[in-house]
């Protein structure tokens, strides 16, 4: 054995010692109390209804009230723990780092990740986008004519990540969203865009629209496409024809697939899963 | 016993209070991160097969579940979630799981940083740098761990291999690895969590899908290293137990600690 340190041996009085060792026992079992109350504390609901028997559950509910550590406190805590998180994405968020692009043979198989049902294509034929939240304070309405006649085409091959943890690489093609945002520039002082899609169904087939925000500087990014084209061909039902978001630096769930409308805004609009429990950022 | 006018008492200072503090908050921080990792995994395991035409299954760890189930006595309600169940947040818990998967990651990288901050501060680091006599020191704890149950059972003396520092070989290559473990489980999750803005580092793992695979293993050998060293420092008894609390060993010969 090569270079030992010696043992750090120090000669302490016996009662300093005991002191010592007692404070930190008391410390381990007071940090054991505190994180074990707050590991209940911050149990999903329905996860505390797997663990314990039903009398523990009420004892350390009605503790917990006591302590006036309650369910509303918890969700108020863990929001704000997305929001820090949101937050760290916003700082790292650069508008001019560009995402990743690869070949066409390095493309993975995409699935349809409709939530809900997919949608018939008897929409289709009827379909048009509404634009507001203009600085012409007009409201616009465009078909896919309109939109593939007036803009630019543009195709990138990209990873779309979800927030289950899936991505896929795929082709797509479309007009860049910087260059609506030019042709018709939002009202002066928005921050955000809403887009919705009236199309979108729940899993029982019903209509169940969806909605997601997107920041503006999100909204300019030159590989944030407002997407018409997959693989080269026209966007199919499943991946949200006739235009559909592909912004590749947001999870998968804000790519919101058979956009209806857009429409700009000063305050941050609401978005369909940040009411579910998701974070509202999202960015990559 | 001489005689001494105020009684004293010898002890070996092992680890700086930071150390024990961020020892023990990862008790909690781990457990949270292990639980509601496992949920968020469900969502899309990263290790899947081929759909099973019967059971519908295309995820290893639900396979284990209803394996599980099979072998034990009585009917399990669900099999395929009993793995998620008892060791996750269960399944369907995307959504809460993430949520609590950020507290635990951020509070982990805060001491993460304590504990780097104790082991400069303590000196404990130099405990934990590879020595070149460490192959052969661990293979000799590795033989008397083999040998030391048949030598109980055969009363035959069975002496711990000499250990003249801190730390035996075997546990000084344990304590490094964990931490660079936890290193990289941070390193593999910021990979994944920002895959476009931080790019240079899912690099490191070749891709967004590298990162996954790297993740969930950080899990796996993390539980591959807690089980054994609660189960020596169990078999090593209170002083090993005691120093992680209060810092000091009252053992002054030349062994030290297992576990």
């Amino acid at each position: 054995m090569g270079a030992d340190e010696p043992p750090r041996v120090v000669e302490l009085p016996l009662s300093k010692v005991r002191a010592r060792t007692r404070r930190d026992f008391l410390y381990l079992s007071a940090g054991a109390l505190v994180a074990a109350g707050g590991f209940w504390w911050l149990l999903p609901d329905e996860t505390r209804q797997h663990h314990l028997t039903p009398a523990m559950r009420d004892w350390l509910d009605s503790l917990e009230a006591r302590l006036g550590a309650d369910h509303a406190r918890r969700e108020t805590f863990l929001n704000r723990v997305l929001t820090f998180d949101d937050d760290v994405a916003e700082a790292l968020y650069s508008p001019t780092r560009s995402v990743r692009t690869y070949t066409k043979s390095q493309i993975t198989p995409l699935k349809n990740s409709y939530n809900g049902a997919t949608p018939k294509p008897d929409y289709l034929p009827s379909w048009s986008l509404t634009l507001s939240g203009l600085a012409s304070g007009r409201v616009e309405r465009f078909t896919i004519t309109n939109l593939l006649g007036r803009f630019a085409r543009h195709d990138q091959v990209t990873r779309l990540c979800c927030v289950e943890g899936w991505s896929a690489i795929a082709w797509w093609g479309g007009l860049r969203f910087a260059d609506l945002l030019r042709a018709h520039p939002p009202a002066s002082g928005a921050r955000w865009a809403k887009l919705g899609s009236l199309v979108n169904l729940d899993a029982a087939g019903g209509p169940d629209p969806y909605y997601v925000s997107i920041d503006l500087p999100t909204a300019r990014h030159s590989q944030t496409l407002l997407a018409t084209h997959l693989s080269g061909e026209t966007l199919p039902v499943e991946h949200g024809a006739p235009l559909r978001l592909l912004a590749p630096m947001k999870l998968e769930l804000k790519n919101i697939k058979a956009i209806t409308s857009i429409a700009y805004s000063v305050e941050e609009p609401a978005d369909y899963w940040n009411e579910r429990g998701y974070s509202r950022y999202d960015g990559l | 016993m001489e005689e001494k006018p105020i009684a004293t008492r010898r002890v070996v200072i092992k680890h700086h209070a930071l150390v024990r503090l961020a020892h023990w908050a990862n008790v909690p921080l781990l457990l949270g991160l292990i639980t509601s990792g496992l949920s968020i995994y469900w969502a899309s395991p990263v290790h899947e097969h081929a759909r099973n035409p019967v059971t519908g299954s295309t995820d290893y760890v639900a396979d284990a579940g209803v394996g599980i189930s099979r072998a034990l006595p009585g009917n399990v309600a669900d099999p395929a979630a009993w793995v998620y169940d008892r060791f996750g947040l269960g399944t369907f818990r995307l959504a809460p799981a993430l949520r609590l998967h950020w507290l635990f990651a951020y509070l982990f990288m805060a001491v993460g940083l304590l504990y780097a901050l104790g082991l400069a501060l303590g000196c404990g680091y130099k405990a934990l740098l590879p020595r070149r006599s460490d192959p052969a020191d661990a293979l000799a704890m590795v033989r008397y761990y083999l040998g030391v149950v048949p030598a109980k059972l055969l009363r035959r003396p069975w002496p711990h291999p000499p250990v003249r520092s801190k730390y035996n070989a075997l546990q000084r290559s344990a304590y490094l690895a964990v931490p660079l473990l936890g290193l990289l489980a941070v390193a593999s999750g910021w990979a994944m969590h920002k895959p476009v803005q931080l790019e240079w580092l899912g690099r490191l793992f070749v891709d967004y899908e590298g990162a996954r695979i790297v993740h969930f293993w950080t899990l796996v050998a993390v539980a591959a290293f807690v089980i054994p060293h609660v189960v020596l420092v169990i078999a090593d008894g209170w002083d090993t137990f005691r120093s992680m609390v209060t810092g000091s060993s009252y053992r002054l010969g030349e062994r030290h600690g297992r576990g």
